[in-house]
């Protein structure tokens, strides 16, 4: 019997793996960019991002600019690595239905 | 075996990451504005040279277009990501733009831009240059199209007289900066307008 590969469920949650998907085709990306992409609320888009920050997928930069606070993220070594399994497991559990 | 509504939830999670690595690397649309505004700069500037024969028709007009290129890209940099692609795709534009602004007031001071057919070829030259850069690193067949036009006017400017080698650089201008640029603003709001994903 083949294996069944497991799906990472940090990456899986589906803000989440919008998130590190949007993070992993650019170097760095404000709260206010991930959250008009995403049309996430405020606060989901936050605690979302405070999971993949603790799980060490995504990393946050804080600034003041003009005064005002501006959190700028980028993904880690780790993210790219979780999104790069999740996708190949993923594919795999699709089979060659991954392809229609 | 995974049951349908499996299969499907898993399904969705892959056109997830395609939609969000696609919208990731989206960054040439939202400079369309450019594009139109130095449309509008060089008729300007033709217009304004060609009536009053004024040696700073060019000189002022350009300046302006700088001043209002670097204000208004000022102020729609909040919340755009940095991007590799989209800081290449910059650099080039950065590079064309220096290349014009060091090439044109020397040849200006010197003496020696006496024929129209010089700027205009040299300046479909670098433009030309800087669309080909772009189209080959982002792969984007229209704006290939437009760096061709720009090569032919660069081509087509040497040639006949000063209003036929003007009407060459205008037609380029037209359907390089002024179409291009119009569709590349429509193109970015109506994307804009899909635009729909993703709760957790």
């Amino acid at each position: 019997m083949p294996e069944v590969p497991e799906l990472n469920p940090v990456v899986h949650g589906r803000l989440r793996l919008a998130l590190l998907s949007l993070l992993s085709s650019v170097e760095e990306a404000e709260f206010t960019w991930l959250r008009d992409k995403t049309e996430a609320t405020d606060g989901n888009l936050g605690a979302q991002l405070l999971k993949l920050e603790e799980a060490g997928y995504v990393r946050v930069k804080k600034t003041f600019v003009v005064r005002k606070p501006q959190s700028s993220y980028r993904i880690t070594v780790a993210g790219r690595q979780a999104l790069t399994e999740y996708v190949r497991a993923l594919k795999k559990l699709l089979g060659p239905a991954a392809d229609k | 075996m995974l049951d349908h509504n499996a299969e499907q939830e898993l399904r969705d999670r892959l056109s997830v990451i395609e939609n969000m690595l696609a919208e990731g690397r989206r960054t040439t649309e939202s400079w369309g504005w450019t594009f139109v505004l130095w449309g509008i700069v060089y008729c300007v500037a033709i217009v304004w040279a060609n009536l009053s024969h004024n040696l700073r028709a060019w000189p002022i007009t350009v300046c302006i277009g700088v001043v209002l290129t670097i204000l208004i890209a000022s102020k729609r940099r909040g919340g755009t990501p940095k991007t590799t692609l989209g800081k290449t795709i910059g650099c080039v534009w950065i590079a064309a733009g220096i290349s014009m602004c060091v090439l044109f007031p020397a040849l200006g001071f010197s003496g020696r831009l006496g024929y129209p057919h010089i700027f205009f070829a040299c300046v479909s030259a670098i433009l030309g240059l800087a669309n080909g850069a772009s189209a080959l690193i982002i792969r984007w067949n229209l704006q290939l199209a437009c760096a061709v036009v720009w090569w032919v006017a660069a081509a087509a400017t040497c040639f006949g007289s000063d209003g036929q080698s003007t009407v060459a650089f205008l037609v380029a201008i037209f359907l390089c900066l002024i179409v291009f640029g119009t569709y590349g603003m429509i193109a970015g709001t109506q994307h804009n307008k899909r635009r729909g994903l993703a709760h957790a």
